[in-house]
């Protein structure tokens, strides 16, 4: 146990805390317009951060410990954040501008007639939440049984991936689907009884996310220090050999699949009520491609890294496309090639590998106050 | 105890550099500028056509600045790049509103980036001006849509070619969204109604960026030579515009057998393709750069000096944000404060010249008054205005036409509801 | 349309009556004045009238019509000839000078249009150009005006070429099909002729026949004849569009083929060299449009090698840069490649701006072959050679020239070929610069289809991943085959799924076909599979 709660976890775990109380301390308490008040525009914003570091996380369990590079698991997140979704448009009841008290506003819009048998029951929160982890995970099953008995990998495996996601895309962008088409869902008015857009909610929200964020943390952090995780290491590295020693790998694999498609999922429940919107260009292939992306930044099979890679990422993006509208495909892409070619680590890497070096010096015989210059 | 310092330290230095990203194009600016936000996607798979639309406002707004300003402050455009991403339109309009204080937004193209930043508009009780045409079916308190609604569009395209081209068979091709479903509805429920045959119409759906149109385009063809005149109308959506008029040309769809009425192709579209063999299809709109007047001209004029490009082109969407700009001016002006509650009371019933030569009033149900203009495709990627209304169509927030709508107004100077029920009479739909 | 269809039936009686009579002035003036009164109807009927004068003008007047250079005004109607000189249209004398002020085009629109062409069709069926009498024929097939007979009796005496005799008797057929009081008899010969035509306009006119009960049985069964018959042509159009859309895959994948099939990168910027070389097309179009404009013809060919040149170049550039830093690598390549691809597309975007630009058709290009019951556009047959071609000479370069060995000689064992005294690092940009290039090339034939804008790369990304992967990684002819099977597969599920759900079940399909075959189609055997 005492495994799991490593230096870098206890960071990561206080880190989140902190934000957990601080945020909500800095929204609610602080007066506006004193320097420790955190605007309203900002929680949101933050959560979806906090989402997404879920997310990557996911992608950096697979990928980073087990060698499964997966280029669909936007789909996992769009999936949850879908079951979301539809238990939200249930929600508002016969508040649409049509005033249907079944149907949402884009039935109506298309003339149906009554609710189709797979939006049943999403009224129910339970089981909406039980759907936000069971769709991902029986498709990543389904897909991952499939992939992995047939010991499709590598590439082969990224590309149909990439093929699963592109397909649900096209799928949910026919509105014949029964999904909203390209606009989706959206105009969620409540969750649980509160309203969505009230200041309180979205601070509830926020905590939730960052609840959500430590728990996967600690669960990822408990597989990969497990004996579990261990043969998951093994088969990153050296697939064949570990099935010649006696490992099922498919089964390894499959079961770790599935539970990061959960997870998706999860940070897809906690994105769309804080965006607002779920459509099916989260299922675009590029997305996918971005969520690696993140990993690869802030360094691949550390899992802090993938939390950090996301929120540095994302924070970039929402600052680059306020402040260089014109400009941010230029720095986000280079910042892109700039960290493969010269942190191939990624930055957690990195800067973990400089802190051991200048940790390291002092015992060649520098001096201890002389480490602040020696860490320049 | 240091580990505990440490952290908050940590947390502390994330809020903050959030807050410093979120402050510094803010506090940079001095507090005499009324700020207006520009809302439209650089980047992504829009950029193609909403980049025209933020370049429209910036010369708008550095114009009006020439004239000195509104109530005697200078304007200061803030442009964000929404990337083409639903949900971040919602983020970014929460930003300009929230962060950036804009009094007011011009932005938005699709459909559903517009229903992405509605419920921000309405928590923060903002103002946002949407310049492109849709499916109508809604009026919001702080939306005014400057594009056409359907009524102002497909119906009469549909009318002129059933009159002067004596079209009795219809193919009804469009992108499947929810633009192209709705219009379509409309438009089956308005030609069945006029005694079209349900075999003599055809409705056709495709994905966004449809690039292999032969099966299509043959299927129209064959669609076509049933013995009766027949007529594309075309709803589909700007990127497969282009090879779907390059196929039409390659497989001889001439205009004079099947002429194809677009209501998403403007001069920026056809600005992409050689026209010569597309010379004769139509397209319905509210404005033509081709349209002969003294306005239209001098705007044409200063676009291109804006853009220092003699060969960029004028459309209709630029047209509804001068007009939805020079109505907010208007309003702001009346008002005297740029509040937004004060603003949407005061313009109601605004008038302002557009560039067709006519006079455009903002309806109480927050649409405007528009001409409606056919055109066909000249060789020159122009179009030739063939047909136009006699005075100003009133655009209709709920279409008369279906089920789900025909009872619904919309009226926010009198009733101050968007979906009132006239048979029920009340407020919120039923 | 009554009333153009009546005055054209009189105009053309008056016309055979008097085809060498002289021409009367007062009526091929009345009829000029129309045209100065910026009205659809009044050019209509002036059309109608100026054509049934007579006037030795009247071909000339009309034909001005049609290519925009007729103008009037003020009472006024002149033509204006190709080369910008004038002639007033009233009395055919010159006008010196440069055109008046007052004058504007006479506009058309589709009605006007389609009035200049049934005029046209009956005024030059005597044409002495075999061309013209073959637009009129069709012309007059289309417009199947029954007062259109007479004169059509008398071209077909006279008539010597043998396509154009076929057409003008269809349509004969097609206009004693639809005009009242013919007999039964002439009737069912008609549908007879219309039988042999055998395509879709005989069967629109075999479909609407009414009247006598034998005559409406004839008709049905030719038409049940063509029917049959043009299923069987339908499948095979289906094949050919697949085969079309295959050439287009293959074209877009085909460089993939080289970067990621044999190198191993996963070149996400792929999509943009492809775009890169359609801009380049754009680019030496526009300079031929204004420096020579009688190389338009040519300028594909002229944009080809450059585009080659242009896309090799960066990618060599990114190559040596970027990517030679990363083998042994290929995740990472993915990400490095993903950011230049953003890189490039806003690169694009800022020069040449956001919006679609105009790559142009030659002519050449345009127009379809007709070939039995299939119709083959130009364009697409040009693609199709195009891909071929490519392939052709991408295998070539890689079995027979000394680059191809040694590109296969690295990518199979880099230390080996290294201590053979190959030099690893030129070869590895070359091979990158040849796959870039070859999609710049791929990028010329595809600006003559699609749009020519920043995210042009982007709509084939990932159909060209698909390619490659389903064919097998680093083998040319799985990439050839496997764009095939995808394209024809896609249009043939098309007609009954629909585009997207089409698409759909063929990546579902892709995905099931990994399964049982997780190396592609044509998988590379021996050592280097586990590498």
């Amino acid at each position: 146990m005492s495994q799991v709660f490593d230096r870098r976890t206890i960071v990561v775990l206080v880190l989140l805390a902190a934000a957990a109380i601080l945020v909500p301390a800095m929204n609610m308490l602080a007066a506006p317009g004193s320097a420790f008040h955190l605007s309203d525009h900002l929680v949101p914003l933050l959560g979806k951060y906090l989402a997404f570091a879920l997310l990557a996380l996911s992608v950096d369990l697979v990928w980073g410990y087990c060698g499964i590079l997966s280029l669909g698991h936007g789909a996992f997140f769009a999936l949850g954040g879908y079951a979301m979704g539809m238990y939200l448009m249930r929600q508002i009841g016969a508040r649409g501008v049509y005033a249907n008290p079944t149907l949402p506003d884009f039935m109506v819009f298309l003339n149906w007639k009554e609710l189709p048998w797979f939006w049943y029951g999403f009224d129910w929160f339970p089981f909406a939440m039980l759907m936000v982890l069971l769709v991902p995970g029986l498709l990543a099953f389904v897909f991952g049984w499939f992939a992995f008995r047939s010991r499709v990998t590598g590439v082969y495996l990224s590309i149909i991936t990439q093929a699963m996601t592109f397909a649900l895309m096209l799928a949910f962008f026919r509105n014949d689907m029964g999904f909203g088409g390209n606009n989706g869902l959206t105009d969620f008015k409540d969750i649980l009884g509160f309203p969505i857009q009230a200041a309180s909610t979205r601070v509830v929200l926020f905590v939730a996310s960052a609840v959500a964020l430590a728990g996967g943390y600690l669960l990822c952090r408990w597989i990969v220090t497990s004996k579990l995780g261990k043969v998951l290491v093994a088969v990153r590295d050296a697939e064949s050999r570990t099935r010649f020693l006696g490992y099922r790998v498919e089964h390894y694999k499959l079961a770790v699949f599935t539970l990061s498609a959960m997870l998706a999922g999860v940070a897809g429940a906690l994105y769309v009520p804080q965006v607002g919107i779920i459509n099916p260009g989260e299922f675009a292939p590029a997305n996918s491609i971005e969520v690696v992306i993140w990993v690869a930044v802030g360094g691949r099979g550390t899992l802090a890294g993938a939390i950090l890679g996301a929120l540095v990422v994302n924070a970039g993006k929402t600052w680059f496309t306020g402040a260089l509208p014109e400009l941010w495909l230029f720095a986000l892409g280079g910042l892109f090639v700039f960290v493969t070619l010269l942190m191939p680590k990624g930055i957690l890497g990195t800067a973990e590998e400089w802190w051991e070096r200048a940790r390291r010096k002092p015992k060649a015989g520098v001096a201890p106050d002389a480490l602040p210059s020696a860490a320049e | 105890m240091s580990m505990l310092g440490k952290a908050v330290k940590g947390a502390r230095w994330l809020a903050a550099s959030a807050l410093i990203a979120g402050t510094m194009a803010g506090a940079a600016q001095a507090q005499e500028t009324i700020k207006v936000g520009i809302l439209h996607s650089l980047s992504g798979t829009m950029a193609i056509s909403e980049t025209t639309l933020k370049d429209a406002m910036l010369m708008l707004i550095e114009e009006q600045n020439k004239k000195g300003g509104i109530l005697g402050k200078k304007l200061e455009a803030v442009v964000v790049d929404p990337a083409s991403n639903w949900p971040l339109f919602a983020e970014k309009a929460r930003e300009l509103i929230s962060k950036d204080k804009v009094v007011a937004v011009f932005g938005c193209w699709t459909s559903v980036s517009r229903k992405s930043v509605l419920p921000v508009f309405k928590e923060l009780n903002s103002i946002l001006f949407y310049p492109v045409q849709y499916e109508g079916e809604e009026s919001e308190r702080n939306v005014f849509y400057t594009g056409a609604a359907p009524n102002q569009q497909a119906i009469p395209a549909v009318d002129y070619l059933a009159k002067e081209e004596g079209v009795q068979r219809w193919v009804l091709a469009g992108t499947d969204y929810v633009y192209p479903r709705t219009t379509n509805k409309i438009l089956e429920a308005y030609l069945l109604a006029k005694g079209v045959k349900p075999e003599d119409i055809m409705i056709n759906y495709t994905p966004f960026g449809h690039s292999d149109w032969q099966t299509i385009v043959a299927d129209i063809k064959k669609f076509g030579s049933a013995g009766k005149k027949t007529a594309v109308v075309s709803t589909i959506n700007g990127d497969a515009n282009v090879p779907f008029y390059k196929e039409l040309g390659n497989q001889g769809v001439k205009a004079t057998d099947i002429p194809v009425v677009a209501f998403s192709v403007g001069e920026e579209e056809l600005a992409g393709i050689d026209t010569k063999p597309l010379v004769g299809h139509l397209a319905a709109w509210n404005y033509f750069q081709s349209v002969d007047t003294p306005d239209n001209k001098a705007f044409i004029e200063k676009w291109k000096a804006f853009t220092k490009n003699d060969k960029r082109v004028t459309n209709d969407p630029m047209e509804a944000h001068v007009i939805g700009f020079n109505m907010w001016v208007k309003a702001v002006e009346k008002a005297g404060t740029t509040e937004p509650d004060k603003v949407i009371d005061s313009i109601v019933g605004i008038q302002v010249p557009n560039l067709t030569g006519g006079v455009s009033e903002m309806l109480p149900n927050h649409h405007i008054t528009k001409p409606v203009l056919i055109g066909e495709i000249k060789d020159n990627g122009q179009f030739d205005v063939v047909w136009k209304t006699e005075g100003l169509v009133p655009g209709d927030a709920w279409s008369k036409e279906l089920d789900g709508s025909k009872d619904l107004v919309a009226d926010w100077k009198t009733l101050k509801c968007g979906n009132y029920n006239t048979v029920t009479k009340k407020c919120g739909g039923a | 349309m009554m009333i153009l269809r009546d005055s054209l039936r009189a105009l053309l009686v008056l016309l055979a009556l008097s085809w060498a009579s002289v021409a009367m002035a007062g009526p091929y003036e009345d009829a000029l004045q129309k045209f100065t009164t910026d009205s659809y109807a009044d050019t209509d009927t002036a059309i109608v009238g100026v054509a049934s004068s007579g006037n030795p003008q009247a071909l000339a007047v009309v034909e001005a019509l049609r290519d925009g250079r007729l103008l009037a005004g003020a009472g006024r109607v002149v033509i204006r000839d190709a080369s910008g000189a004038m002639t007033d249209a009233a009395t055919g004398q010159a006008i010196a000078g440069a055109a008046p002020a007052d004058l504007k085009p006479v506009r058309v629109n589709n009605r006007v249009r389609r009035a200049i062409e049934a005029a046209l069709g009956s005024m030059t069926l005597m044409s002495p150009d075999a061309g013209k009498r073959l637009d009129a024929a069709r012309a007059v097939f289309r417009s199947k005006d029954a007062a259109a007979l007479p004169i059509l009796d008398q071209a077909l005496a006279q008539e010597k070429d043998a396509t154009v005799k076929t057409i003008l008797e269809e349509a004969r057929a097609a206009i004693l099909l639809s005009a009242p009081d013919i007999s039964s008899a002439d009737r069912i010969a008609a549908i007879g002729v219309l039988k042999a035509r055998g395509n879709q306009d005989a069967l629109a006119l075999l479909s609407s026949v009414t009247g006598a009960p034998e005559v409406v049985e004839a008709a049905q069964a030719a038409a049940a004849g063509i029917r049959s018959r043009l299923e069987l042509w339908n499948a095979l159009q289906n094949v050919w569009y697949g085969i079309s859309l295959g050439s287009v895959l293959l074209l877009a994948a085909i460089g993939l083929a080289i970067t990621f099939g044999t190198m191993g990168v996963i070149n996400m910027a792929h999509g943009e060299m492809v775009m890169i070389g359609a801009y380049t097309t754009f680019v030496v179009q526009e300079i031929i449009r204004t420096q020579m404009p009688g190389l338009f013809g040519a300028s594909l060919f002229i944009a080809l090698p450059l585009a080659f040149v242009v896309a090799g170049g960066i990618g060599i550039l990114i190559e040596r840069t970027v990517i030679r830093f990363l083998y042994g690598r290929p995740l990472e390549t993915l990400l490095a490649t993903w950011g230049l691809s953003l890189m490039l597309q806003q690169a694009v975007r800022s020069i040449f701006g956001p919006t679609n630009r105009e790559v142009g058709t030659p002519a050449w290009m345009s127009g379809a072959l007709e070939l039995g019951g299939l119709s083959l556009t130009y364009n697409r047959i040009a693609i199709v050679i195009f891909a071929f071609g490519v392939f052709a000479a991408l295998l070539l370069v890689m079995r027979y020239t000394s680059l191809g060995l040694f590109v296969r000689a690295v990518t199979q064992n880099r230390r080996m070929a290294g201590s053979m005294g190959i030099r690893t690092n030129r070869i590895d940009a070359l091979a990158f610069g040849l796959g870039s290039g070859v999609a710049g090339i791929a990028g010329v034939a595809l600006s003559q289809i699609d749009n020519v804008s920043p995210n042009l790369g982007q709509g084939y990304i990932i159909d060209s991943f698909m390619v490659v992967v389903f064919g097998g990684v680093g083998n040319l002819w799985g990439t050839l085959v496997g764009a095939m099977t995808l394209g024809i597969a896609n249009k043939l599920l098309e007609p009954y799924a629909g585009a997207v759900l089409g698409k759909i079940v063929l990546l579902i399909a892709i995905i099931l076909f990994i399964q049982r075959r997780p190396r592609g189609l044509f998988a590379l055997k021996g050592r280097a599979v586990e590498a």
